[in-house]
């Protein structure tokens, strides 16, 4: 038995275990152009330098922004959508297909689409503030406006995929139980927060846990849409690592940014999941 | 009723205007690009078609990289993941209970963050620049998935049968491969193409390990048109690319709806 779980085991250790070793290790040494990309210790300058690190501060407090705001607006419109292919509606199996397209296509593709939309001057956007005598925009060359653009994008790739795991959640409420709820005189608002939210709970925590970890990785849509800017204020930690081991052959600073990000990442995580278990009696103890 | 077809009109328009403006754009000359809502006397036009598909190397050479990968990924993944599932399906309680969780809590973590440690193992190997060594890293990164949801097939199917075919005398491979997958066949499908479509998709593994121009795959192929001129206005030949590396996922999506959704819900279900 343990024999045919060992290949599939040993493949997961190499590609995840190896690595955080490797980035432990990696981050106490210098491997940049100026050691020749040799590796040699530092006595753990690259975590001196990354705490006194501006745009690495920036970026983080950027990848939690985004992070936070993108899954909150996915999960609200995810519920909503999930609620609407619950009901009897014509070609459902076609509307669910159609509506899942978002986010089957690779993620470059419609990072591209994206900022050909947000394009100044030429984009749709654009062209419709123009005719109304409005703009320019200049929404992707703005620092305050950049960034909502690459939510756009984000929430609207992924929420179908988030609707499609509630929609699961919602068909396995029985319909006995909206039935008891409206014969005792409950209205539809009562169900909804009595029977239906803390039914699809588990389901939510696990999309909320996933979407959270998955955000805060985001790298292609940055990349492709803004670069990480105008001016760096969209850029990722993803992103940061990336351009430290391959545009500034930075090897031993990158880990160390992976390393720490990994860090922020699971005390976020932590804290979303405890926030998101715990919703329930937040709000009762609020409207009690 | 009718309340509902309007909602769902909107939810249509929302999925589906980014892709239509990209179609809208890859048929359109310049002159119309950069007028879309004013009259243009040549409005329609296929150069920007004819301009991808005879650039060097012509643009289905990267649907064609990106099919190899996905295949190989599948087939590498599953028959890795169906032995290993067969095994969590079969051991003790809170053996499983314990190989699940773990599998969930890896399938979270945001992959992107491995990206330098496997370019070093790329390096190290030497297998670089080579489309069905990508697979290797897709396997193990569709694994958790594959294998909770195969072991959770395995799971549901009757005792009995298995026990009837090994006091038969089958084998495990036997067993295995005329008895359990064929009966788990729809998981095994749905699977596969989850498999397919995140190979297919993969970009910041697949933009590190293949840097050969002939070999990279289509995301990478996209990321690189856009970067190659970020400040340029023709946006016709990117749409048409767009549009043209979205085509075979449209037909995934349109035929193989019933399996994604499957895999994608019992994924987050069974974990």
């Amino acid at each position: 038995m343990t024999l045919l779980f060992l290949p599939a085991g040993l493949l997961i250790i190499i590609v995840f275990g190896i690595p955080i070793v490797r980035y432990t290790w990696l981050s106490f040494h210098a491997s940049s152009v100026l050691t020749k990309l040799e590796v040699l210790p530092n006595n753990g300058a690259n975590w001196i330098r990354i705490l006194g690190d501006d745009r690495f501060w920036q970026d983080a407090y950027q990848t939690v922004r985004f992070a936070s705001i993108s899954v909150t607006i996915e999960i609200c419109l995810a519920i909503l959508i999930a609620l609407l292919l619950d009901q009897k509606i014509n070609n459902r199996g076609l509307v669910r297909a159609l509506s899942l397209l978002p986010w089957a296509l690779p993620t470059t593709i419609m990072a591209l689409g994206w900022r050909w939309i947000f394009n100044t001057p030429y984009g749709p956007i654009e062209k419709i503030f123009a005719t109304l005598g409005l703009g320019p925009l200049n929404i992707l060359s703005n620092p305050d406006t950049a960034w909502l653009a690459t939510i756009i994008a984000d929430v609207w790739k992924t929420t179908p995929f988030i609707a499609l795991i509630l929609l699961a959640g919602l068909q396995t409420i029985p319909n006995e139980l909206y039935e008891a709820f409206r014969l005792e005189g409950g209205g539809k608002l009562h169900a909804f927060q009595q029977i239906t939210l803390p039914m699809l709970k588990p389901y939510l925590i696990i999309s909320i846990l996933f979407r959270t970890a998955q955000a805060f990785g985001v790298f292609d849509l940055i990349q492709v849409m803004t670069g990480g800017g105008p001016a760096s204020s969209t850029e990722s930690l993803g992103l940061y690592a990336y351009l430290n081991a391959l545009r500034f052959l930075d090897f031993g600073y990158s880990a160390t940014i992976i390393l720490l990000t990994f860090i922020i990442l699971i005390i976020f995580t932590l804290l979303v999941w405890l926030l998101a278990s715990k919703a329930n009696s937040i709000r009762k103890a609020i409207t009690s | 009723m009718k309340k509902n077809n309007f909602f769902v009109l909107i939810l249509l328009f929302w999925s589906l205007a980014p892709f239509f403006w990209q179609v809208y754009t890859s048929f359109s000359t310049t002159e119309s690009i950069t007028n879309p809502f004013s009259y243009v006397q040549n409005r329609w036009t296929l150069d920007n078609y004819i301009q991808v598909l005879t650039a060097n190397p012509p643009f289905w050479r990267y649907l064609l990289n990106s099919t190899i990968v996905g295949l190989s990924s599948t087939g590498l993944t599953l028959l890795i993941a169906t032995p290993a599932a067969y095994a969590i399906s079969k051991s003790s309680f809170h053996v499983e209970r314990i190989l699940r969780l773990l599998l969930l809590a890896v399938s979270l973590f945001p992959y992107v963050l491995l990206f330098l440690s496997l370019l070093e193992i790329a390096r190290v190997l030497g297998i670089g620049n080579n489309l069905l060594a990508l697979s290797i890293p897709y396997s193990a990164l569709s694994m958790p998935l594959a294998v909770l949801l195969l072991s959770s097939a395995f799971k549901d199917l009757p005792k009995d049968l298995e026990e009837a075919a090994r006091i038969e005398g089958l084998n495990l491979w036997q067993r295995l491969r005329w008895i359990l997958m064929p009966l788990s066949s729809p998981a095994i499908a749905s699977t596969g193409i989850i498999i397919f479509l995140f190979s297919w998709n993969e970009y910041p593994i697949a933009l590190t390990w293949i840097s050969e121009v002939e070999l990279i795959t289509l995301p990478v192929a996209i990321a690189r048109i856009a970067g190659s001129s970020l400040y340029s206005v023709p946006y016709g030949a990117y749409a048409s690319a767009t549009v043209l590396g979205s085509i075979p996922l449209i037909f995934i999506v349109l035929f193989f709806q019933r399996q994604i959704i499957s895999g994608l819900t019992q994924g987050a279900i069974k974990g």
